[in-house]
């Protein structure tokens, strides 16, 4: 029953641009999915083809990802959890893929930290202004004054822009570098597989195989 | 002229033309179809108070209703969605009536949705609901409408999953899980959230068992499709009773042969706590979500005052006609001929008309057109 509609359909992959990509045409390589098209630099196409398995593969900016999912202009799409959680979108989340592994925290000076133990109304900066909402409404129930800044966060705090931030910590050195510390963790990040509600459905069979071929290699390398 | 004039909200459009001929058409063939079951048209208002939709009742969050207040201060409510009007209805005209009623409606349904999305904020619904019928026929039939109401528009590639709502409560009832932790889990499973619902669980210090069970239905991929393996996972007589329900429905729907385009999803959950029975969801190519939803819930109405039960479901008929559009299922839509007449020539305005008349009467869709206006001559 599944897979008779499949004859002539491509699976469609959105990419996350970057990092996030390449290691996930590693993972899919292992697994004996290739798209050598995309690994080529020169390239100007926006669409790759295998046409061997009837796939497809696009680059998109990582919020866009979710975006495309949702739509069901792709079926399948890899971005960072700290995407999903942002954009909320209706998506069913299958995979954690493992890499990319970070953290959404609240940081600021060390004299910061007063501020967040009570239900006072402090000013945070962030390029994640529903992430940083849903924090401090529901998880903390400090209201707060959201203020959306679209990179270099860090800077919120130094020029008194806000008294913390929410941001993705990954080593912690920039933070360092700048006076500010981690002072609370929001959650961890790491990248996710995500797939369009309807192809769950319309294209289970094959959808399936690939998560669980996937999965079955990330616990091997483990 | 003022271009800013002639400019749309976001979120809602003109339909005109052949698209509105082809949404016409679609329209009436489903509604023939639903009409051959029994089913009597029934109009409500477009706007009603805020509390016939609100939290307990409706299914669109408050912030997303189109709200606004009549003199006296009332809040009132562009309908989101039909079934609360639907419940209110029966409730009110049909408090007595012992008898299943059946009721199909149609019309336009707002919600007040982000912008940027690329989502419209007023869709046509059509949908059936049926009242006073606990059986699994009534189910079984809602079902089959859903198959034959997709054929009918002539789409071949379609899936019906069903899944039974009982079955997760009766497991979180087994656990031991208190409402709330319930309730955060159903939005887990329904989102197919995996790795939340691991964390919950983890969180929440459900024991092993138990949590092994639960985790198993919010995994898609060992998905519960087979009723006979979600049968041996719950030792509950609630669970139980789903799974046999189920099974009775199977049985029914192979009387209607509509079983192939079913399957089973026992973790197929709704986010809202209205359903209370089967629930279920058509899906096709060229639409990023479900064209159909509906289930059964028996409770709603008794918040109007009737304890009865009920069952229906709603299409969303725009996104159906996209799905149609890219599937390239076109609907047949009636052709307008033209028939020109000269308004030079004394009596021939007459000898047109009245073939027009004619022609009229046998069903054909006649434009009359003075030489000359047709932009050719």
């Amino acid at each position: 029953m599944d897979s008779k509609f499949n004859d002539e359909r491509y699976l469609t992959f959105a990419l996350g641009k970057g990092r996030l990509a390449n290691k996930t045409l590693d993972i899919l390589e292992q697994i004996g999915i290739t798209c050598e098209e995309m690994r080529d630099k020169s390239s100007r196409k926006l669409i790759f083809v295998n046409e061997e398995l009837k796939m497809k593969f696009f680059l998109a900016k990582g919020p866009d990802v979710p975006t495309y999912v949702e739509l069901g202009s792709a079926d399948v799409g890899v971005v960072g959890y700290d995407t999903v959680l942002e954009e909320n979108r209706n998506v069913y989340e299958v995979l954690d893929l493992g890499f990319g592994k970070c953290r959404m925290c609240v940081c600021g000076p060390a004299s910061a930290k007063e501020l967040l133990l009570h239900h006072e109304r402090i000013r945070v900066a962030s390029k994640y202004p529903n992430i940083a909402k849903d924090y401090f409404y529901n998880k903390k129930h400090q209201t707060v004054d959201i203020i959306k800044l679209n990179g270099s966060v860090e800077l919120g705090p130094l020029v008194q822009l806000s008294d913390v931030i929410v941001d993705i910590v990954e080593t912690g050195s920039t933070l360092k570098e700048n006076g500010l510390e981690v002072l609370e963790e929001v959650c961890p990040l790491s990248a996710r597989m995500i797939v369009n509600p309807v192809s769950m459905q319309m294209e289970k069979a094959r959808i399936r195989d690939l998560v669980l071929r996937i999965r079955e290699y990330l616990e091997k390398e483990k | 002229m003022n271009q800013r004039l002639l400019h749309t909200p976001e979120g809602v459009r003109d339909i005109y033309g052949k698209e509105y001929a082809k949404k016409l058409a679609v329209e009436n063939q489903l509604h023939e179809l639903i009409a051959g079951y029994g089913y009597e048209d029934i109009q409500t208002p477009t706007f009603e108070y805020f509390d016939i939709f609100s939290k307990e009742i409706g299914t669109i969050p408050s912030k997303e209703l189109y709200k606004f207040f009549d003199k006296e201060g009332n809040t009132l409510v562009l309908r989101p969605d039909f079934t609360p009007s639907m419940a209110r209805c029966a409730a009110k005209y049909f408090m007595e009536e012992k008898h299943p009623i059946r009721f199909t409606y149609k019309g336009n349904t707002y919600t007040n949705t982000s912008n940027l999305q690329g989502k419209l904020k007023e869709v046509t619904q059509m949908g059936v609901e049926l009242i006073n019928d606990p059986s699994v026929e009534a189910d079984a039939e809602m079902i089959a409408l859903v198959v034959e109401s997709l054929k009918s528009v002539g789409l071949r590639e379609f899936q019906v999953s069903i899944g039974q709502v009982e079955y997760f409560k009766g497991l979180c009832q087994e656990a031991g899980l208190d409402e709330e932790t319930e309730m955060d889990l159903r939005a887990c499973i329904s989102g197919k959230n995996f790795f939340a619902a691991q964390e919950l669980l983890r969180d929440r210090k459900v024991s092993d068992p138990y949590r092994e069970v639960l985790l198993k239905v919010a995994d898609l991929f060992n998905s519960m499709t087979s009723l006979n393996d979600a049968k041996k996972l719950v030792h509950n007589e609630r669970s139980l009773a789903a799974i046999e329900r189920l099974e009775k429905l199977d049985a029914v729907l192979k009387l209607y042969g509509v079983d192939a385009y079913v399957s089973y999803d026992l973790g197929m959950l709704s986010k809202y706590n209205y359903y209370t029975g089967v629930i279920f969801k058509a899906y096709t190519f060229g639409v990023g979500n479900a064209i159909i939803t509906g289930g059964r819930y028996n409770t709603l109405l008794s918040r109007f005052g009737k304890d009865a039960p009920a069952i229906g479901f709603a299409i969303v008929i725009d996104d159906l006609m996209e799905a149609m559009s890219r599937q390239k299922s076109e609907p047949e839509t009636p052709q307008i001929e033209a028939l020109t007449y000269d308004p030079e020539i004394p009596g021939d305005f007459e000898k047109a008309l009245l073939l027009a008349r004619s022609l009229r009467e046998q069903g054909k869709r006649i434009s009359l057109l003075a030489k000359g206006k047709d932009g050719k001559e």
